[in-house]
């Protein structure tokens, strides 16, 4: 389980997060959902110790992050996070280098997944197809969690289902996954969990199945009670 | 393991601007080391067959050639300055670049399942060897260059040192005498301040890029502090104008002083990296 408690985040005096407290379950697809700016991100870089958060605490399993944990967490950013000389072989091959927990056979069911070629270098890629080597590079390492930074976030409709697709497929299957977006359309169906931030806060959390059951609400109804008051 | 494997990495990823280096500076030397042999060989036919000099008294005015005279050559010394800026400045750029732009690469080696130390001490080290990789170039080169002298100069016109008798002769010489120094004693000052110098800048970088322009001033009041920690025993010498330490007190001192402020900086570093760091 990945505990976010308490966390706070502060640039000079302004305040991105303030006391933000959830859990991200395995086994289970948590939405942090929330207009630009409002903290998703830095959560996310404060979970993987790439921004330190000013106060609060973050746990993997218990723990705090060390450098085993990145063997059992990754992040699939909105960037490129490869040299963009490099081609797709290179990338897999960088990975596989650094990465016990590499798995070599779901990269190639991944590279027929999304249709990519090998050969292919990372800077003549298209911006779904950046994308899609992003989570090639994530999605292929055996770890328990998963974290993806607006995966839909300016790529073509046919990239999103594709993308949409790996939600409903084995790939992410019993692992958690925490996903932030501002355009929930594509996965609401897919999200177990949703975490509403604004303004840096945790503005109601809840799970996507209760809500339909107790309240008879959607996702993106409480998103508007909630947004449009 | 991963230490060695991103070192590796670092290596590849400058690899292209190194052997571009490489090249320049070995056609450039070996251009100069042919027109200082050239144009004293001209000089010489000019004077001994069209003004009757005799070979002595030529050897006499204006002495033999030798490996001496490339120094006063702009193209001996050019590929060694070019060297020379280009790592300096790729101190900086192998850090910024996995920063700026459209590049976000930072990611990729802040979370790979290793220390973080291990990426600036692999870029650091990186750093190290193609400085050395280059000086030990440039002395095969004076190797080679003493050859060419060789086949283009007669013996009796030409002076023949050996690299120890030409280092020797270097010492006070702005770019070979630092390049290459006499002894490993010089070895350690001069490539000991200099690699010192190198964590010290990284430092100063990691601070910058953790605090921004707060970073800034704490990176080079940090490179202040540092280096007024590793010139103490100089100070102390100019403040109450009085010498200390004999010299090879003065040298063990220095040592220590070097090791703690390259200590320090790797202990920050560390530290930074693994607690300050936003990508």
């Amino acid at each position: 389980m990945i505990e976010v408690k308490n966390v706070t985040k502060k640039y000079g005096r302004k305040k991105v997060l303030q006391g933000v407290s959830f859990t991200a379950n395995k086994g289970e697809i948590t939405c942090l959902i929330g207009v630009n700016g409002v903290g998703k991100t830095t959560i996310l870089n404060g979970i993987m110790n790439l921004t330190p958060m000013t106060s609060g605490e973050i746990l993997i399993d218990g723990e705090k992050l060390t450098k085993e944990s990145y063997e059992k967490i990754a992040f699939i950013p909105d960037a490129i996070t490869m040299l963009p000389h490099m081609k797709i072989a290179e990338a897999i091959q960088f990975m596989k280098d650094f990465y016990n927990s590499w798995n070599d056979e779901r990269a190639e069911e991944l590279l027929g997944f999304f249709r990519l070629k090998k050969e292919e270098r990372i800077s003549s890629l298209s911006k779904g197809n950046v994308a899609k080597v992003n989570l090639l590079l994530g999605l292929a390492l055996d770890v328990d969690y998963l974290l993806m930074d607006e995966p839909f976030s300016g790529i073509d409709i046919f990239s999103r289902e594709q993308i949409a697709d790996v939600f409903t497929s084995h790939l992410v299957e019993d692992r958690g996954v925490v996903i932030t977006t501002h355009e929930i359309n594509d996965i609401e169906h897919l999200i177990d969990k949703v975490v509403l931030l604004d303004d840096g806060t945790i503005v109601r959390e809840f799970h996507t199945e209760e809500m339909r059951e107790m309240e008879g609400k959607s996702v993106v109804d409480v998103m508007r009670e909630v947004y449009r008051g | 393991m991963n230490y060695i494997k991103l070192l590796n990495f670092e290596l590849s990823r400058f690899i292209k601007i190194y052997f571009v280096l490489i090249i320049i500076t070995i056609i450039s030397q070996l251009i100069s080391t042919y027109s200082v042999a050239k144009n004293y060989m001209n000089q010489f036919n000019l004077a001994v067959y069209r003004d009757g000099i005799s070979i002595e008294k030529y050897v006499e005015q204006f002495g033999q050639v030798s490996l001496m005279d490339l120094q006063h050559s702009g193209w001996f010394n050019l590929p060694i300055v070019i060297a020379a800026v280009t790592l300096l400045l790729y101190c900086f750029f192998i850090w910024y670049r996995d920063w700026l732009g459209k590049n976000t690469f930072i990611y990729r080696l802040l979370m790979l399942p290793t220390a973080r130390i291990n990426i600036y001490l692999s870029k650091a080290t990186a750093i190290f060897l193609m400085v050395l990789g280059l000086v030990a170039l440039q002395v095969i080169l004076l190797l080679i260059e003493g050859k060419i002298f060789k086949w283009m100069v007669p013996a009796n016109l030409r002076h023949d040192y050996s690299i120890m008798e030409y280092l020797a002769n270097t010492v006070g010489d702005l770019y070979l005498g630092v390049l290459i120094p006499m002894n490993f004693i010089q070895f350690l000052i001069h490539y000991g301040i200099g690699f010192m110098f190198v964590f010290v800048l990284f430092t100063s970088i990691l601070f910058e890029r953790c605090f921004k322009w707060k970073g800034i001033i704490f990176g080079v009041v940090y490179a202040l502090v540092s280096m007024s920690i590793f010139f103490i025993p100089f100070i102390l010498e100019i403040i109450f104008a009085k010498r200390y330490l004999y010299p090879m007190e003065l040298f063990v001192v220095e040592i220590v002083l070097g090791l703690i402020v390259t200590a320090m900086s790797i202990w920050i570093a560390h530290y930074l990296l693994n607690r300050k760091i936003t990508v």
